[in-house]
């Protein structure tokens, strides 16, 4: 049979002139359009890359015979094999998208497929046929030798090279300390007086062991597959935020992104494959995007007021406001072509008509190593998440363990002073004083009461949830309705947070929906508990460092 | 708690405590009370493998576990949840001939009750485990009718079928002891208070050693932590759960699409009760996997968790009546293997609350193999993980 055209190679991603310097994958297909590389897991939905980050599960291709790699995690190679998965005959136009038609509803597999009981044989073979994201990796010849594992040790470890990063280097270098800073972005990074482990992702934390010189270890995996381990007497962590989804008819659409993305879609300023944007979001974020996206915005609207520059910009550009809105749907199937909002309070409805909406209503803290590393956390609204409990020099309630900018909670005009704060304390004490500073109190937060309107709004199609796993609203509201309640039991219930994402995205979604559905503050419902690794870590990074952990007695 | 006293109370909101509390309501017991200090599936029970199998070394667990598939087969018809009980098999894998030979010795008996497993070529074992690394094995046996099933369905619908026939399930609710007078139990002390019954049953899974010996019993279960991993999904290419006795490895494909497994990992000793996850495992895990499946190296791990085996020193279950107090009933020391012997080890642990007759043989399972001068019967000495 030959291999039906949309199926074949996406192709190496190389222009006419040859491939660009240091291009993602991701980047080099958003040149020919919005990228709709997959189907989702059970109703093969059209989804496009949402995050950009190596996060969500919208941009897996088959890359080299390995599948679910990240089309956003991959610089573009000469001779790269990249094949779309999951879609027959290709993800523009899959067969099996029928699946999405026929079930308008979903597919109860938690208490369907039962009956008759002859057809269970039946029903697993396809259901199995169609699981998973993409086909197992290629068989190989013989045993596969991994790359070599990347062994460091070192004094203080910087967790990220961002702004707060930067300072926090910076600073120790000031205080005689040379620090290892280890940082995920793909581009070269550089750092006078630092040692820099750079294209690696810290995916594990473990909580030090108090014996020994070097009590923390890290372990993460450079993006060649190459397992890294890091052991240190201090960490910063400053691994920065990250924006957050929203819930809403049509909310895993292509074209609905996280502003993170629309910033690294085409990071150089070229045009990005959208031109009429909604952005959502009615702060200091949102007017960044303003500034990135300029005249392609159509519309900027809020879940609460709209800060005055976010106006001042805005009437600059010529772009009408919505403050105070819900995000009621994005219509439109394998491309977002209009947004329905609706005046809160009100019955009011507004379409604009767009191509894009871009989320930048809510920055949560990148913070799952603080949960691994056993960091006492508080819950803390706006934005709605969990952020660590800090002493005024950063230090956690771990020993040796500090946080910096926006994984602290610290505000963003604050990123620099945070850095060089945690790194004096990182670089002079040993941290291992109880953080007191006081929280500040939970002021109320725009999306208090958000999710409570929207849940009364009619629904015509899914509402996904939990992209990654395609879980529906209406599973969730099963499960409370069924009397199952908490996080930890509605996630085992439903399997929301359970996929590729690892819950980054739909949980804290889900806390504010169970809120409501379960009438206790978010807090209450419960407590993520971010099991390692942070994100996939192949088998072959983590088995290069078996023998160094071989004979170490677990605690 | 709705209740001053209740016919039975039953510590533990897991598989085992639903299950015999779902079994004591159908019997028509009277009231029942179960109560759980931490949230439903927070234990063993949300934390395992889901695998299911019948290849044993003694008989009584055979048996136990055939009458267990049995179950399990029925489980969605009257339950009313899918626990997706795939029979995909059981693959025990030898890397000598010392290994083949006891692979054998076991696959004897599994035979003689019944059972239809085979003995199989490395060629046999390369077919049912694509892209195994050649010369890893020499070998194994396997039982087509073993499998794997999705743990969580399974609680919510005993769960569901208890509470609708009246159970009373109080999450949040710690078991702290007994009162009893003359070897006889009175009541059980809880967090909420104390709550006056003839029957307790110990289904605390890895905290069962804690709550017997709070009871004023000397048991020599002994919890153990094991850690296992998911990796991320792909289209599944493996069908039998893969078992190499030699390290614990284990690992299965479910339906979702994701490797499951683990591998033994000596813990140090009493450190504490938490569910951290080691680099030592996940390093180790990964390493084992790779070196017998290649073409996984580029493949990610998802996510590790970690639980807790509840063992006892011969690899068998405690079941029944405590000889020391009348009143308190063991279903207790399942080690690895709990879930899937749920649905019939729990028909004789309601048998022994009812005061009824059980088919078990007495000596093998019995909580008395443990008292000062006796010895152990049995030992199962095939375990995992
Ligand atoms: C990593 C791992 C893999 C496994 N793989 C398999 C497998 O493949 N197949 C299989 O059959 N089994 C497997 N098991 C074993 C299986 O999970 C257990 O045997 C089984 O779940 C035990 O069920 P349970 O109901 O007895 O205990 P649990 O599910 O642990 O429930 C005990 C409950 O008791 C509660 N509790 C404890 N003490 C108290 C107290 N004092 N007061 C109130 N509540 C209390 C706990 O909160 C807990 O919810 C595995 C276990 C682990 C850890
Ligand atoms: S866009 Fe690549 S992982 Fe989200």
């Amino acid at each position: 049979m030959v291999d039906p055209p949309a199926r074949s190679p996406l192709g190496s991603g190389t222009g006419p002139g040859g491939p660009a310097a240091a291009e993602t994958l991701l980047q080099s297909l958003a040149r020919r359009g919005f990228p709709n590389v997959v189907r989702s897991v059970r109703y093969h939905r059209p989804r496009g890359p949402f995050c950009g980050l190596g996060h969500c599960a919208g941009c897996l291709v088959r890359l080299n015979g390995r599948p679910n790699a990240r089309a956003c995690r991959h610089l573009v190679e000469a001779g790269d094999r990249v094949r779309t998965e999951n879609a027959w005959p290709g993800p523009r136009f899959d067969l099996l998208g029928a699946l999405d038609l026929l079930f308008p509803r979903g597919l109860d597999t938690l208490h369907g497929f039962r009956r008759p009981a002859w057809a269970t044989r039946t029903y697993h073979r396809v259901v199995r046929r169609l699981a998973g994201y993409g086909a197992a990796p290629d068989p190989v010849a013989g045993a596969v030798p991994g790359p070599a594992p990347r062994g460091e040790a070192t004094d203080v470890v910087v967790v990220g090279a961002g702004a707060s990063g930067r300072a926090a280097a910076a600073s120790l270098v000031g205080h005689g300390v040379r620090p290892l800073v280890v940082d995920r972005s793909l581009g070269p990074v550089d750092l006078a007086g630092a040692d820099v482990v750079s294209r690696t992702t810290v995916t594990f934390l473990p909580p030090p062991r108090p014996d020994g010189p070097r009590p923390f270890v890290l372990l993460g995996f450079e993006e060649s597959g190459r397992g890294v381990s890091i052991r240190a007497r201090a960490v910063v962590l400053a691994t920065g935020g990250y924006d957050a989804s929203l819930v809403f008819e049509g909310s895993d659409r292509p074209g609905v992104i996280a502003a993170d993305l629309a910033f690294r879609l085409a990071p150089d300023g070229e045009q990005l494959p959208f031109a009429r944007a909604l952005v959502f979001g009615g702060g200091s974020r949102a007017r960044a995007v303003l500034d990135r996206l300029g005249p392609s915005v159509a519309a900027l609207a809020a879940p609460g007021d709209i800060g005055p520059d976010v106006v001042r910009r805005a009437s600059e550009l010529g772009v009408p406001l919505y403050p105070r809105s819900l995000l009621v749907r994005a219509r439109g199937r394998s491309r977002v072509r209009s947004a329905d909002l609706r005046a809160r309070g009100r019955t009011t409805r507004y379409s604009v008509r767009c191509d894009a909406i871009v989320l930048a209503h809510r920055r949560l803290p990148n913070s799952p190593l603080l949960f691994q590393a056993g960091a006492r956390m508080t819950w803390r609204s706006p934005p709605g998440a969990y952020f660590p409990e800090t002493g005024p020099d950063g230090a956690t309630s771990v020993p040796g363990l500090f946080v910096a900018g926006s994984a602290g909670g610290f505000a963003e005009d604050d990123r620099r002073v945070s850095g060089e704060r945690a790194a004096r304390g990182a670089a002079t004490g040993e941290g291992a004083r109880e953080p007191g500073a006081p929280v500040p109190p939970a002021a109320p937060s725009e999306l208090d009461g958000y999710y409570r309107e929207l849940l009364a709004e009619r629904r015509t199609g899914k509402w996904v949830v939990c992209p990654c796993e395609d879980i529906l609203l209406e599973e969730v509201e099963a499960a409370s309705r069924a009397g199952f309640r908490g996080i930890e039991v509605v996630k085992r219930y439903t399997g929301l947070g359970t996929g590729l994402c690892q819950g980054r995205y739909c949980l804290p979604d889900a806390l504010l929906l169970l809120s409501h559905l379960e009438g206790r503050p978010a807090n209450e419902v419960g407590y993520i508990t971010q099991r390692p690794p942070l994100v996939p870590t192949p088998l072959t990074a983590l088995a290069a460092l078996a023998n160094e952990f071989g004979e170490e007695a677990v605690a | 708690m709705r209740r001053d006293t209740y016919r039975a109370v039953v510590v533990g909101a897991g598989i085992v405590g639903l299950f015999t509390a779902y079994r004591l309501a159908r019997a028509g017991a009277g009231p029942v009370l179960v109560v759980d200090r931490g949230f439903l599936s927070g234990g063993g029970s949300g934390r395992n493998g889901g695998g299911v199998r019948q290849q044993w070394e003694t008989r009584a667990t055979i048996r136990l576990a055939r009458e267990a598939v049995a179950d399990w087969k029925r489980f969605g018809a009257e339950f009313g949840y899918n626990v997706w009980f795939r029979q995909g098999g059981y693959l025990f894998l030898a890397e000598s001939g010392a290994e083949l030979e006891r692979l054998r010795r076991v696959h004897d008996v599994v035979r003689s009750e019944g059972l239809g497993s085979t003995m199989l070529s490395e060629d046999g074992v390369a077919r049912r485990v694509p892209g195994i690394a050649p010369g890893a094995t020499v070998g194994g046996s396997f039982l087509a009718t073993d499998g794997t099933l999705y743990p969580f369905p399974a609680v919510w619908g005993v769960y569901d079928a208890a509470r609708s026939l009246g159970v009373e399930v109080a999450l949040g609710v710690e078991a702290r002891g007994v009162v009893a007078r003359d070897g006889v139990l009175q009541a059980v002390v809880t967090s909420a208070g104390t709550v006056r019954a003839p029957t307790v049953v110990n289904a605390a899974g890895g905290w069962s050693g804690e709550f017997s010996r709070a009871a004023g019993l000397d048991v020599p279960n002994v919890a153990s932590r094991h850690e296992i991993l998911a990796t991320e999904p792909v289209r599944p290419f493996l069908d039998p759960m893969v078992v190499r006795a030699s390290d614990g490895l284990y690992f299965s494909q479910t339906m979702r699409g994701e490797l499951v497994g683990g591998v033994t990992v000596p813990h140090a000793p009493g450190t504490g009760r938490g569910v951290p996850s080691s680099p030592r495992f996940l390093t180790g895990m990964a390493r084992a996997l790779v070196g017998l499946v290649p073409r996984l190296a580029g493949l990610g791990v998802l996510r590790a968790w970690t639980g807790y085996y509840d063992d006892t020193p011969d690899g068998l279950p405690v079941i029944g009546d405590d000889p020391r107090l009348r009143g308190f009933v063991h279903a207790d020391g399942f080690g690895g293997h709990g879930f899937m012997l749920a649905p019939a080890a729990t028909r004789r642990v309601a048998a022994a609350v009812l005061g009824e007759r059980s088919d078990l043989d007495p000596a093998e399972f019995s909580p008395a193999r443990f008292l000062p001068g006796r010895t152990a019967p049995a030992a199962e000495r095939l375990q995992l993980g």
